[in-house]
């Protein structure tokens, strides 16, 4: 295991913490590493060796902790754990949470920990590996079969009261809030936002949203999906909002063409949804949901450099990635005005 | 400009191989930045001039932070959805705002889109 960079916390603390919390007599941390992919939290991979307790012997363990900087729509981590508790509970396939810990004097923030399930969740790598191919009609499919089983979980719920409800309207407002604060006019994302709030379908009945369930997000143990991650952005909202950031092209990686986040065509992914959700999805209500993904990943990026730009952060990806809202207008743009790019920008066969 | 190339393909081929498989992304991310610098230092306010000239025609003479901004509330209020004529002129500069930023920030994004040279 790379031993690069050190955490920046007393390794001592931790397996104290990890001792108390499980019963074991001690704990031994035999190799710790952050993993990759966390732009705003981190996720430190621990093999840790229990004596005795509820998990005795060898275990691989990741704590997640949030980043020197954040952005505004996350839960805390604790509130994270409590998502992560209940999927896992409703048979959703996501790492089984082990232990929060809201005491900042353990590692100096809050965290919690969970255990660590194989697979890669490399974007580029599912999307361009020829060795995933043949396996991926059948992961979108169980893409879709996981979304349904997560939005058997719905309101009211005691243990989830803290989660924010965000409907369409509310997705709308925060969207002007954030370009009425920020510094240069976007005005394509103002075009599109104006589309979203003359277009606005009828709500369904709210249910648990992941928001930000997408390639880059589940990890792939060859031709198995082990794991649904990162429930950060979770909160009750419509069933189709996940749909159409699933199918939002930010999320295609090297495969633009196949439209069910890079993996496949659409047609899998929605049959596994609907033969387990037992509901039809209508593509007006999707496109709907897949135009304010592209709105919100552009208003995301935007977020991300501000960290950068506002918020002090020294990093040189979350500097660029402000750029990336440029690639959600272009797609608003072939999504609204097909076809209306001025002569002199297209292409010549 | 040509300091920026050689930089960038000095670190590409040169150093690269030197970093730590777990350090490889971070030295790409560094090519890319410099890529943009590149590309920002080549075409230096061409692509401003390009976005002034079409805010002129719908507005008239003016500041060109002003004329986005003006451009940007009209939009949200739905201001040319009964002028067809005006409403394609707008979109027209939507196209070309985000064509010109992407240029520098992401050719290869536009070329994957059927757009670029």
């Amino acid at each position: 295991m790379a031993a690069t960079p050190l955490p920046p916390f007393d390794l001592g603390a931790l397996a104290r913490f990890l001792a108390a919390t499980s019963g074991a007599s001690s704990v031994e941390i035999a190799g710790i590493e952050l993993l990759s992919g966390g732009a705003i939290q981190e996720n430190w991979g621990i093999d840790a060796s229990f004596g005795g307790g509820d998990l005795a012997g060898p275990q691989r363990l990741v704590l997640r902790t949030g980043a020197a900087t954040g952005i505004p729509s996350s839960l805390s981590r604790i509130e994270e754990f409590a998502v992560l508790r209940a999927v896992h509970a409703a048979g959703v396939a996501a790492p089984e949470p082990l232990w929060p810990c809201p005491n900042p004097s353990v590692i100096g923030k809050p965290f919690f920990v969970m255990r660590r399930v194989p697979g890669t969740a490399q974007g580029r790598q599912i999307t361009s590996d020829p060795a995933f191919d043949p396996g991926l009609p059948e992961i979108a499919a169980r893409l879709g079969h996981q979304l349904a089983r997560l939005q058997t979980i719905r309101p009211p719920r005691s243990d989830l009261a803290f989660l924010p409800s965000i409907g369409a309207e509310e997705h709308i407002a925060s969207f002007h809030r954030y370009l009425d604060a920020h510094p240069a006019p976007r005005p394509v994302l103002e075009w599109a936002i104006r589309w979203l709030e003359t277009h606005r379908p009828a709500p369904l009945p709210a249910v648990l949203c992941h928001r930000d369930f997408r390639t880059g997000n589940y990890l792939l143990d060859g031709a198995e999906l082990t794991a649904i991650l990162d429930w950060e952005f979770a909160g009750w909202g419509d069933p189709d909002e996940d749909i159409g950031w699933f199918c939002c092209k930010g999320w295609r990686f090297a495969r633009l063409d196949r439209e069910a986040g890079g993996i496949a065509a659409r047609a899998p992914f929605y049959a596994g949804y609907e033969s387990a959700a037992g509901r039809q999805l209508d593509p007006a209500r999707v496109f709907f949901w897949e135009m304010l993904a592209n709105v919100r990943w552009g208003i995301i990026a935007l977020q991300q450099s501000d960290r950068h730009l506002i918020g002090g952060a020294r990093d040189l990806a979350t500097a660029i990635i402000g750029r990336r809202a440029a690639e959600c207008e272009l797609e608003l743009l072939m999504l609204l005005d097909p076809g209306g790019a001025p002569t002199e920008f297209r292409r010549h066969a | 400009m040509a300091l920026l190339a050689l930089g960038r393909e000095w670190l590409l081929r040169e150093l690269l191989p030197l970093v730590p498989a777990e350090r490889e992304r971070e030295v790409r991310l560094l090519a890319t930045a410099i890529a943009i610098a590149e590309r920002e230092a080549a075409a230096a306010n061409a692509p401003a001039r390009d976005v002034m000239h079409a805010l002129e025609e719908l507005y008239g003479e003016g500041d060109i932070a002003l004329l986005l901004a003006r451009l940007a509330a009209d939009l949200r209020v739905g201001a040319f959805e009964i002028c067809e004529p005006r409403a394609r002129a707008a979109r027209a500069i939507l196209w070309r705002l985000t064509i010109v930023k992407l240029r520098e920030g992401n050719p290869s994004f536009l070329a994957e889109n059927g757009f670029g040279d």
